[in-house]
């Protein structure tokens, strides 16, 4: 489907003294179809790099794209969708949810297909139809972290970006999360930056991994190869960290 | 008509409603009633004082004061509402400005609005009135265009908090335009507390009109509001007071009757306003209660226990009758040991370390059959000396080191406060032991550290000063809740460390409380589970990879991933969502989502049992094998391949 390359991106806050640079000349590829983890300590830029993907933070140099085309909002087409950290706050309690998903869906359809989109969706994240006219408020963290994977999917995005979705998530929900997220992915083909904190987690959904430290990528690879022999001092520092790493320090 | 209800539900609300109901009344049908009486000249009866036919007498032309204060609700009211209305638009205008124009010309408009909100309110509405000239509408204007700033800026705040959510980013990832934003998802979101504030507004609008047309700027005759008859009654106040005071009693009792409604209706939704009522209600917290329970003598025979608590129930009302967070935890921890407590939202396992702190505060009732702290009984007795024994032997740390520091103190002092209230240390002496402990939790230069902020701290540095809090006496026992949730990975780490080397150098007991399985393991010695507010499996944390008993504990096992999580099969999950404390179900809670559970379970709820071990299990079919596609027990390293789920 696509490829996302974030090719020598700075993102800069502030102006004169005061300015930090959270993001600082990164290049990275998400290859298509692939699942590309990004990990590295909070403050260290990985969701201002998200959120420069999806046009929330501008970029003071470099280039996102897409293809090799710069990301441009055509009309009715999204490529880019990002799931948020915490479901509580990324659904209006206001809004019923199917109406939260039918208003990313693209324009142009007739309601009734609309009405089928959001079931179709709905049914593709595992939840009952019937739930479109419930509330957020009535429904489990792990419900509403479908719902949010939903209303992303319904941009027909080429590429996903999930920021820390299972990190606000109570442990048990956590699992079919991670599951779900999986099996989407396979079953639709997509190319997604998959932001978490949790090595582990990572491990177990990304086919790459690339380490964010004060704000530039440190080390990037496959996956079990990175954590397996970790160049980078910061790397090595992590997998150290993990609790119970020292009683069972062998991996598959 | 859900807020209604919930209006009506107190005292204070049903008396506003019914005031206000009473005000809006009569200015429906006074003037329908009386309007032509009132206006009704009878040159026999000029400037009468009160009597049986004219209870507060007449005015100049004879006409009865009563009637005509009556009368003038229409016209007080009417231009009171339409005033505030004047200055909700333009003030919601104003606020959304930033919104819809973007970062630079937002600024300006925010500056704008900063400005008009110094500027005096009485003051604008008098050079306003000046500027429309007088009369009814120039008064509306005028008081409504002064109000206008204070909506304003309500209004940025309310929008910039509703703008700032994800759910507003993932509407303009998903391509929503900014209107459509603004209508579909800002403007829904703070409609309640904008109402509220607009109708305590109308009652100050309402005193702001009585006050222009008091002075002869508004109202003018032969129409007449409250404000004018105030005026016109002041000529004669030593003659007839009724006069002016009458009109004056009905500004106020309808200014009350809008700012009534409105408190109410903002306590009702939980929305802070700066209104008088709201400074009344004071917290009062309330001492821990016991039934009449005896003390298990036995737990105090043991000088190694350091904490015990038998039988830890823990009640708050609600609305469908009491919601119970723990219900019946008995534990013990004894010297030096470290024991966590693991368990979902919810499970009832911060609301147990809070009430062993004493913590919980009212309408929350706890009860223990015994809840005893270094041989002292917690349940019954002098609190005061419970605080002293509390502030000195047991160290509290909590998630989110940031909201448990003082932001305007520096450090030093807030960590002294803990030696000079409860050690009896001058200043000097515990700020230098402050200074020492800052030390112990390795805060390097902590002589210079003391003297900073806690936002100068990082996260990592201000949960290990929150440590060196609890350090300033001397621990036997540290309550540590979910304490490196909010920290990096590495940082955990270093704050676990932390924790591991002081209960080794000084035989402190460690109650490690936390949603993450592998932390618990790696920290401590023992493991309490809990489900639904009670403890369902108590073991060894060497045996919980290997010989846990309980199918939850197994199925919080398998549904995260480790650095040895099998990457072909699916997760295990466990189905169902968490039991709701208000609606707890007949026999074993974790049931409905138990893939062992026969009908034995649904019907009788398990008691904790106790194995030869010593091990603790609450079920009827401890240790059975899952059925086929269901997590196992695990069994170690050695056999990777076959963890996880079984397809």
């Amino acid at each position: 489907m696509s490829e996302l390359r974030f090719d020598d991106v700075t993102v800069r806050f502030g102006a004169g003294r005061t300015a930090t640079t959270a993001v600082d000349g990164v290049s990275l590829t998400i290859p298509d179809g692939e699942v590309v983890g990004l990990v590295g300590e909070s403050g260290s830029g990985k969701s201002t790099l998200a959120r420069a993907a999806v046009g929330l933070a501008p970029i003071t140099s470099g280039r996102i794209l897409l293809d090799g085309a710069p990301i441009a909002p055509r009309r009715g087409y999204r490529p880019l969708q990002m799931v948020f950290q915490d479901p509580y706050s990324s659904l209006d309690p206001r809004m019923s949810i199917g109406d939260s998903i039918a208003e990313i869906i693209p324009r142009g359809l007739s309601r009734a297909a609309r009405r089928d989109e959001v079931a179709r969706l709905l049914e593709l994240v595992h939840l009952d139809p019937t739930h479109a006219r419930a509330y957020p408020g009535h429904l489990s963290g792990g419900m509403r972290q479908r719902v949010a994977l939903a209303r992303a999917l319904a941009g027909r995005p080429e590429v996903l970006v999930a920021d820390e979705i299972t990190s606000a998530l109570d442990v048990s929900i956590q699992g079919s999360v991670l599951n779900l997220v999986r099996e989407l992915q396979a079953e639709l083909g997509l190319s997604m930056l998959f932001i978490s904190h949790n090595l582990a987690v990572v491990r177990y959904v990304a086919s790459r991994v690339a380490v964010m430290y004060r704000g530039r990528i440190v080390e990037e690879g496959p996956t079990l190869q990175i954590l397996e022999d970790p160049q980078h001092e910061y790397t090595r520092n992590l997998l150290a960290a993990i609790p119970g790493r020292a009683k069972t320090p062998t991996l598959i | 008509m859900n807020i209604l209800t919930r209006i009506l539900r107190t005292p204070l609300g049903i008396a506003a409603v019914v005031m206000l109901t009473l005000v809006v009344a009569t200015a429906i049908f006074a003037p329908i009633l009386w309007g032509e009486e009132a206006a009704a000249v009878d040159t026999d009866n000029m400037l009468a004082g009160p009597s049986l036919e004219h209870p507060i007498g007449t005015d100049q032309l004879g006409r009865d004061l009563l009637l005509r204060v009556l009368v003038a609700t229409r016209l007080s009211v009417t231009l009171a509402v339409l005033a505030t209305l004047v200055a909700v638009s333009a003030g919601l205008i104003l606020g959304v400005a930033p919104l819809l124009l973007g970062r630079h010309i937002g600024r300006g408009v925010t500056w704008l609005v900063g400005v008009a909100v110094a500027f005096p309110g009485l003051l604008l509405a008098l050079s306003f009135a000046v500027i429309f000239g007088s009369g009814w509408l120039g008064a509306v204007l005028a008081i409504g265009l002064a109000g206008a700033p204070s909506f304003a800026r309500l209004c940025q705040t309310l929008i910039a908090g509703v703008a700032s959510r994800d759910f507003v980013a993932a509407a303009r990832i998903g391509g929503v335009g900014r209107f459509r934003v603004l209508t579909r998802h800002v403007l829904p979101n703070i409609g309640e507390p904008l109402i509220v504030n607009a109708t305590i507004g109308a009652g100050g609008a309402l005193l702001a009109f009585a006050g222009l047309s008091f002075i002869g700027l508004g109202v003018q005759p032969p129409d007449y509001d409250w404000g004018r008859l105030m005026m016109e009654g002041l000529l004669g106040i030593y003659v007839n007071p009724l006069a002016a005071l009458a009109p004056g009693m009905a500004v106020v009792i309808a200014g009350l009757s809008f700012n009534l409604v409105g408190e109410a209706a903002a306590r009702s939704l939980g929305i802070q306003v700066g209104g008088f009522t709201s400074k009344v209600r004071k917290a009062a917290s309330k001492p821990v209660t016991a039934p009449a329970a005896v003390v298990a003598a036995d737990a105090a025979d043991n000088d190694d226990v350091v904490l015990d608590v038998r039988d830890l129930r823990v009640s708050f009302p609600g609305p469908a009758g009491d919601v119970r967070p723990v219900r019946g935890v008995s534990f013990s921890v004894r010297r030096g040991e470290a024991v966590g407590i693991v368990g979902e939202s919810g499970s009832g396992k911060s609301v147990t370390a809070l009430s062993i702190a004493q913590l919980v505060e009212s309408p929350g009732v706890v009860e223990a059959k015994a809840l005893s702290f270094l041989g002292e009984d917690l349940v019954h007795g002098d609190t005061a000396r419970h605080r002293k024994l509390l502030g000195t032997s047991l160290a509290m740390v909590f998630q989110d080191p940031m909201t448990s520091f003082n932001p305007t103190k520096r450090m030093g002092a807030q960590l002294a406060e803990v030696a000079t209230e409860h050690q009896g240390l001058s200043r000097k002496e515990a700020l230098a032991r402050a200074i020492d402990r800052l030390d112990a939790v390795r805060i390097t230069d902590p002589a210079q550290r003391a003297k900073q902020y806690p936002h100068e701290f990082s996260g990592g540095m201000r949960q290990r000063a929150m440590i060196g809090m609890g350090l300033m006496g001397a621990p036997a026992l540290i309550i540590a809740d979910e304490p490196t949730t909010a920290l990096d990975v590495t940082v955990q780490q270093q704050v676990l460390d932390l924790l591991e080397a002081i209960r080794e150098r000084d035989d402190v007991a460690l109650l490690l409380i936390s949603h993450d399985v592998s932390v618990v393991a790696e920290v401590c010695d023992r493991v309490l589970v809990m489900y639904a507010g009670r403890i369902v499996e108590d073991l060894p944390a060497a045996d919980l990879a290997t010989a846990a008993k309980h199918p939850y504990t197994r199925a919080l096992l398998a549904a995260v991933p480790d650095m040895d999580t099998h990457l072909h099969l699916p997760l295990a999950t466990i189905a169902g969502r968490p039991v709701d404390p208000a609606q707890l179900p007949e026999g074993c809670a974790y049931a409905a989502r138990c893939p062992l559970a026969d009908a034995r379970c649904r019907a009788v709820d398990p008691h904790l049992a106790t194995d030869e071990d010593g091990d603790r299990v609450a079920c009827w079919r401890a240790g059975e094998p899952m059925p086929l596609g269901m997590p196992q027990v695990r069994t170690g390293v050695e056999t990777n391949e076959t963890e996880g789920v079984l397809v």
